[in-house]
């Protein structure tokens, strides 16, 4: 996989991929689950959001195999975390020809050069 | 346009809006608006004003919405004439992005060999392999195949009708006709998406005039008078509920296009979609209320949007065979066929022509409702 550095913004969720933990935001005002790179919340517009460890299980919204850059084609998912967020991940051990919209997934981390980035394999 | 190089971006908008102008019967010197719509190449911007001679102009300004960006332009011209700030304003989209001898997918910098060095949240969909627009666009269209049944038959059946119509413009890239099993049998680009799924890059301009009806009755060319207009940018927050990939902003954009005109989907007579994959037109055709939403795979799997279909759609082979000029290809398709100048593809009926833009991953919509013949007359 490509290598991906850190930011000022993300510090804190690549502080948890090394730790083995997946990072959200969450909305101190309303307790709503937000995508890690969100700056107000969409429930109620608060703009003080918090880190906060999420699950690492989710469900399946959708899902493609990426060709003509990579030797093996990648499974690359959109995966809606349990607690409401959607995030674009690459998919391993899966089947494409069963792979299916709902399927419950569960995160791990690979090394994606200095950072380690959430991957998901089922559940 | 089309694989046309060693000019600038801002040297092709130039020459678009000279062509314009010159075609509208006008001179540089009536234009008191310029509305600039820059691709992805850079170089062009508002520079073009002065670089063209327009001097003390009251309206000068980068548009950008992306795909809906033609339209847009074309809507703010509008409220600046009508609000009588301006007389004439010239709208242009123009780009330089592909270079000689190097794959389409790395002119929009989907595809390098190099290894890349990506940054913070925002990189972990290209780490994980997302290769640009083909690959949201073909997460988008996996959703809606998952929930509507949509398929790889309908897909190619859009590929063949659009390959079809371009055959008779002279400027599309594009001409030779294609099967449906050409489609199936075209290499894999992000799955489901194959080749023919997704739209061409091209280097070229288009400029369009705009100025009020009275004006333009008469200048050189028959008008195309603006009916309905609208834009909806959803503004899609990814997380549970999102309707992201089932349904786009055509629908907000086209009630209050629709709206506006007085009329509703079926007194359209031309339709012209941003088609930069397949899957978009048919999702745009649900949207707008030509077919029920999740029956826009057979609805255009029907012909419907062919030479003898209900709906003759994309008629200049779209941006999918002819030229992707942005929203720009379905706007200068639909101002042709309005003015019933479409020579050996022009559509019989046309007094009303709908237009539609898109942009992002079906995140920016814009619509315009084109009339033969002035609103009420």
């Amino acid at each position: 996989m490509a290598d991906v550095a850190r930011d000022e913004e993300s510090t804190e969720f690549f502080d948890g991929t090394a730790r083995g933990e997946l990072m959200v935001k969450q909305c101190s005002a309303c307790g709503h689950h937000l995508r890690p790179d969100s700056i107000s919340c969409s429930k109620c517009y608060g703009n003080e959001l918090l880190w906060t460890r999420a699950s690492g299980r989710g469900t399946l919204v959708s899902w493609i195999v990426v060709h003509g850059a990579e030797q093996e084609p990648p499974v690359v998912g959109l995966v809606e975390l349990d607690e409401g967020p959607w995030l674009h991940a690459r998919l391993v051990d899966v089947d494409t020809a069963t792979l299916a919209v709902g399927d419950a997934f569960v995160v791990d981390f690979e090394p994606a050069g200095e950072e380690r980035i959430p991957i998901f394999r089922p559940a | 346009m089309g694989k046309v190089y060693g000019r600038t971006a801002a040297e092709f908008a130039a020459d678009a809006v000279r062509l314009a102008v010159d075609d509208a019967g006008l001179t540089l010197d009536q234009v008191d608006g310029l509305l600039v719509n820059p691709g992805l190449s850079g170089g062009l911007g508002i520079g073009l004003a002065a670089a063209l001679g327009l001097y003390d102009l009251p309206l000068l300004s980068v548009v950008n919405a992306y795909g809906s960006s033609a339209s847009a332009m074309v809507q703010i011209a509008m409220f600046a004439i009508a609000a009588g700030h301006a007389s004439t304003v010239a709208c242009v989209f123009a780009d330089a992005t592909l270079q000689p001898k190097s794959r389409t997918g790395a002119a929009y910098g989907s595809i390098g060999g190099a290894r890349r060095r990506l940054t913070g949240i925002r990189g972990l969909g290209a780490a994980a392999g997302l290769g640009g627009a083909p690959s949201t666009y073909a997460l988008a269209a996996r959703r809606h195949m998952a929930k509507y049944g949509t398929d790889d038959d309908q897909f190619a059946a859009v590929a063949v009708t659009t390959r079809d119509w371009a055959a008779d413009n002279p400027f599309a890239q594009l001409r030779d006709p294609i099967t449906v099993d050409d489609h199936h049998k075209s290499r894999w680009i992000a799955e489901p998406f194959r080749l023919l799924d997704c739209c061409l890059v091209s280097n070229g301009g288009v400029a369009v005039v705009v100025t009020s009806g009275e004006r333009a009755r008469d200048l050189r060319q028959p008008p195309a008078y603006i009916w309905g207009w609208g834009q909806c940018h959803p503004g899609y927050v990814m997380e549970r509920g999102c309707e992201w990939g089932l349904s786009t902003g055509a629908v907000k954009s086209g009630r209050d296009a629709f709206a506006r005109a007085g009329i509703g989907p079926a007194d359209i007579d031309v339709a012209e979609i941003y088609d930069c994959f397949t899957f978009t037109v048919i999702v745009s055709l649900e949207d707008y209320g030509f077919c029920e939403k999740g029956e826009g795979g057979p609805y255009v799997a029907s012909g419907v949007l062919g030479r003898d279909g209900a709906l003759p759609t994309n008629t200049g082979g779209g941006e999918l065979s002819a030229y992707y000029m942005w929203g720009m290809t379905p706007l200068s398709e639909g101002v042709i066929q309005t003015r019933g100048q479409g020579g050996g593809r022009q559509v019989d009926r046309h007094d009303l022509v709908l237009v539609s833009g898109n942009g992002g991953t079906l995140e920016h919509h814009g619509t315009l409702v084109l009339g033969a013949h002035p609103k009420g007359a």
